[in-house]
């Protein structure tokens, strides 16, 4: 018990300040992709499309309709296309309004 | 004009009811008439037991010189006879207003009522009876009217058992009530029971004793004493639910009558070790009634084993209040005695309630078991409610009548120490230590009792189809208000029984039984204190508290109604409840050496090399012990000396003119001598 | 009652603290594993104010995670319809918000097909400090930030610290 203790204060306070100071470990999980919209032809987008297993990604004419909710993060879009698609580093998405987390990507002209 | 007249009136009355009963009770009018009759001889035994408390003694009367077999009749209303008569009319308006509706107009009715009658005619001949001779025929013609009773429908083996478990085991103690009687009589010289009490004093303490013991046993048969019990639940689920009613409410009662009347009036024995015999039997009995209560799923075996338990609180205070007397403590004497016989009436009231009650359950289902039965608070709400009453009562809850007189009890076994014996003293704290215990289980037991049939949800398709149309109200929610009155009139009951104690002991408790208008103390103005009158009223009020803070601070808000959180189920189903013998299943584990359960589980897979699983048989038997190991060894030892002398009738004729020769050899030599 | 509204009663009514119920619509209880280590030491969910209840009556927010299985809807309404008002549900998790089994037979897809959902909070699972932020948001303590992040790169914002 007193071993337990003294250790304990050797190591100090482990718990976080969040949120009133940012959290060190955020830096490591996993987020959901941010899409660089100069590289994102419809051909592409169309690839991601069919390759989301979740359905997060559709493509509504020139834009890339892009429902962050149904992100799992699982990385197969930056996997696979990735100048396209980076890891945002987002993850405080909590939101009031389900609409405010889809988000409109506007394409590249051009199906290349 | 004496409780004598009354007395006389209801016998009149009941008497016509037999007759009216077996003559045309086929026909529904017949029937209410002779109900009809029947209560209002009640009104009358229960006005002239109520009067007789306070009245005293009448003289031994014999009207008109009659006489029965053996000498004259001879007739006294006691005052310690009073309660007893008093709670015989009560019961009996009680059936009375009950028969009608459980009773079809048939010639089986006819004859069943006519042997009611008959009965109740009887016990109140039993309570007046002033000579041992008229006491003696009145005890046996309300055994055999009872007897009669039971076997209402007679051809089925289980009523035909009950009824010869319950005449058999009443002749056994008739035999030793009849000895005991002979003791007393020809100790003192009297057969009138005035003079026996008179001179009781005469007889030596050893023959009073023995006197007193032999109708310990004798009268211990009728009162359900254990080992004496058996007949107990072995008869009253097999009687109609009046009968059942009748044979707990009054004639148990009865026995316990004939054992106050031998410790208090004619047999008082000295020293100790009979009242500490008696308080140890009434607590054995007393915990043992209600263990084998938990294990019974039949409503009326279940009953009929509580009777046992109240029986023996109510002895175990006698006991006590003999202790006491031994030890020259006569307030407490006098007080435990007055407990004990307010125990009878309170007790006779809600057993026999609850026994109408099971009959109307009986009737609006189609079954005793209570695994059978859930949710009947629904479908038969006042029958419900007035079950709940006398449910309260017996599991001794404040503020019924219940808890005031097993109040009374425990005060007055609380104050052994007064006795300044350390030995008797410990002995009457383990009486009160089991009847602790006692009063926890009846609790857990009527929980069980109230809750597995009443509550929850029905569990077959026959519980779910009750219906209170037609069913009785009028007689069982009589004695649920005289339940209510018991209780909170509770100081008036008692001055009365004071006046009647004075009569019996010569102790006047007076200001040490109720100091002030409405309180109750245990005859020392030390020790403890209750007001039931106050209790209840408080009771009430409290509950009003909750709805006036509700109609004071309702929420402002809009507010909705939605369903009990039941952890988001979408749908119950029956067989997630309790059953009856789940819910004691605690009792029956703890208490495995008293039940020695047998139990066979037989699996399919048992059989089944494949090891296939299907429906498990489970079957767990609670073995009768008195039965299998005193009363079997008993009979079969009869059977033997039966066998020993079998011989002597052969079939053979001429052995038979050899006895009649050999005996009028005899009756030469014996005259010629 | 708008959002704003809903926020602004929260924290006047809850002030300070506030009984979480979770409820489980049939995910893979990953989500839930993510939920109970916000009473763990490191995240320690207490010193905000915030507990964990297990009794809908008690409860003032129901966290639901999982694609809310047909099967459950109906315990899932009674959970909802016992808990007194005011109440915010929060659905949390990718099989939540819709993805996942959007067209699964046996599932409505989304909790919103149910119950009445106050706050997203997307992840798969959503890790410890997206669901205090949510938590936050839904008490009215933090503000909402996903609103003003466009998810395209290179000028998305830098990471800034969560507001008090």
């Amino acid at each position: 018990m007193t071993l337990w203790f003294l250790r304990g204060l050797r190591r100090g306070v482990v718990t976080t300040r969040y949120p009133a100071r940012p959290d060190g470990s955020a830096e490591h999980l996993p987020t959901p992709p941010a899409f660089h919209p100069q590289a994102l032809t419809r051909h592409v987008a169309d690839d991601l499309v069919a390759l989301c297993p979740s359905g997060a990604l559709r493509r509504d004419d020139d834009t890339l309709l892009y429902d962050v909710g149904k992100c799992t993060a699982c990385g197969r879009c930056a996997a696979e296309a990735p100048d396209v698609a980076t890891p945002s580093g987002e993850f405080e998405l909590a939101a009031t309004d389900r609409s405010v987390l889809i988000k409109r990507i506007p394409l590249q002209g051009g199906s290349r | 004009m004496t409780p004598l007249t009354f007395l006389y009136a209801a016998a009149a009355a009941w008497g016509a009811a037999a007759l009216l009963g077996l003559l045309t009770a086929r026909v529904p009018a017949g029937l209410m008439a002779c109900c009809a009759l029947s209560a209002l001889g009640g009104a009358a035994a229960a006005a002239g037991g109520g009067w007789s408390l306070v009245y005293g003694d009448t003289p031994v009367v014999s009207p008109g010189g009659a006489t029965v077999v053996g000498g004259p009749l001879q007739l006294q209303a006691t005052s310690l006879a009073g309660v007893f008569t008093a709670l015989l009319g009560v019961v009996a308006v009680a059936i009375a207003c009950y028969a009608p509706r459980y009773h079809t107009p048939s010639r089986g009715t006819s004859l069943y009522l006519a042997a009611y009658n008959v009965a109740l005619v009887a016990c109140l001949a039993v309570l007046a009876a002033g000579g041992m001779v008229t006491f003696l025929i009145a005890w046996e013609t309300m055994s055999l009217a009872c007897y009669l009773l039971i076997l209402r429908h007679p051809r089925a083996e289980p009523v035909a058992r009950g009824a010869f478990w319950f005449l058999a085991l009443s002749e056994a103690g008739f035999l030793l009530v009849v000895a005991a009687f002979v003791i007393l009589s020809s100790k003192t010289g009297f057969t009138t029971l005035a003079g026996i009490a008179g001179h009781a004093g005469s007889v030596p303490g050893g023959w009073r004793a023995a006197a007193f013991l032999l109708a310990l046993i004798g009268f211990g048969f009728k009162a359900g004493l254990v080992p004496l019990h058996v007949w107990l639940p072995e008869a009253h689920p097999v009687a109609p639910a009046d009968g059942s009613a009748f044979l707990s409410g009054v004639v148990v009662k009865l026995g316990i009558y004939g054992i106050a009347l031998f410790a208090f009036r004619l047999a008082p024995p000295a020293g100790t070790w009979p009242g500490l015999v008696t308080m140890g039997a009434g607590a054995v009995t007393a915990a043992i009634g209600i263990l084998y209560a938990m294990a019974e799923r039949d409503i009326k075996r279940f009953l009929a084993f509580s009777t046992i338990e109240n029986a023996g609180i109510i002895v175990t205070a006698f006991g006590a209040a003999m202790i006491f007397h031994a030890y020259r403590l006569q307030t407490l004497w006098a007080f435990l005695l007055i407990a004990g016989i307010y125990h009878v009436a309170n007790h006779g009231c809600y057993k026999t309630l609850l026994f109408l009650e099971a009959g109307v359950t009986e009737h609006a289902t189609g079954t005793r078991d209570m695994d059978r039965l859930g949710g009947l608070i629904h479908r038969m709400p006042r029958s419900a409610v007035i079950a709940f009453a006398g449910t309260l009562g017996i599991a001794a809850l404040p503020p019924l009548n219940g808890f005031v007189s097993e109040w009374l009890i425990f005060q007055g076994l609380f104050q052994g120490f007064r006795t300044g014996s350390h030995l008797t003293g410990i002995l009457i704290v383990l009486a009160a230590a089991t009847l602790g215990l006692t009063g926890g289980l009846a609790i857990y037991a009527f929980v069980r009792g109230f809750g597995i049939p009443y509550l929850g949800m029905p569990r077959t398709r026959q519980a779910a189809a009750a219906t209170e149309k037609g069913q009785p109200i009028l007689g069982p929610g009589l004695l649920a208000v005289v339940c209510v009155a018991l209780a909170v009139g509770a100081p008036i009951v008692l001055a009365a029984l004071a006046r009647a104690v004075r009569t019996v002991t010569g102790v006047t408790l007076g200001p040490l039984l109720l100091p002030g208008k409405l309180t109750v103390i245990p005859a020392h103005t030390d020790f403890a204190a209750f007001s039931p009158t106050y209790l209840a009223v408080f009771l009430v009020c409290a509950l009003a508290v909750p709805g006036l803070i509700y109609l004071a601070g309702r929420p402002r808000a809009r507010s909705v109604s939605v369903p009990v959180w039941d952890g988001g189920m979408v749908s119950f189903r029956p067989r997630m409840q309790y059953s009856a013998m789940t819910f004691s299943a605690p009792t029956r584990v703890t208490f495995d050496a008293l039940y020695r359960p047998s139990v066979s589980v037989t699996r399919p897979s048992d059989d089944d090399p494949a090891g296939r699983s299907g429906p498990v048989h489970y079957e767990a038997q609670v073995t009768p012990v008195f039965q299998r190991y005193l009363y079997r060894p008993f009979v079969r030892c009869l059977e033997w000396l039966a066998d020993l002398v079998r011989p002597i009738q052969s079939g053979d004729v001429n052995l038979y003119l050899l006895y009649v020769f050999a005996v009028i050899l005899l009756a030469y030599f014996l005259g010629a001598v | 009652m708008t959002p704003e509204e809903l926020r602004e009663t929260v924290a006047r009514q809850f002030g300070r603290s506030l009984h979480i119920r979770t409820l489980d619509t049939g995910s893979c209880a990953v989500c839930e594993q993510e939920i109970r280590l916000l009473a763990a030491p490191h995240y320690d969910l207490h010193r905000l104010g915030f507990f964990f209840t297990p009794a809908p009556r008690h409860a003032d927010l129901l966290l639901v995670t999982g694609p809310m299985i047909r099967a459950f809807a109906a315990a899932a309404s009674k959970t909802y319809e016992a808990m007194p008002g005011p109440k915010v549900v929060v659905a949390t998790g990718a099989c939540a918000l819709g993805g996942v089994y959007p067209s699964d037979p046996f599932t409505h897809g989304t909790v919103d097909a149910v119950l009445p959902v106050d706050v997203w909070i997307p992840g798969c699972p959503p890790s410890p400090l997206a669901l205090l932020q949510g938590l936050g948001v839904a008490v009215g303590r933090l503000a909402e930030r996903v609103r003003d992040l466009p998810f395209t790169a290179p000028d998305h914002p830098e990471r800034t610290r969560g507001d008090s």
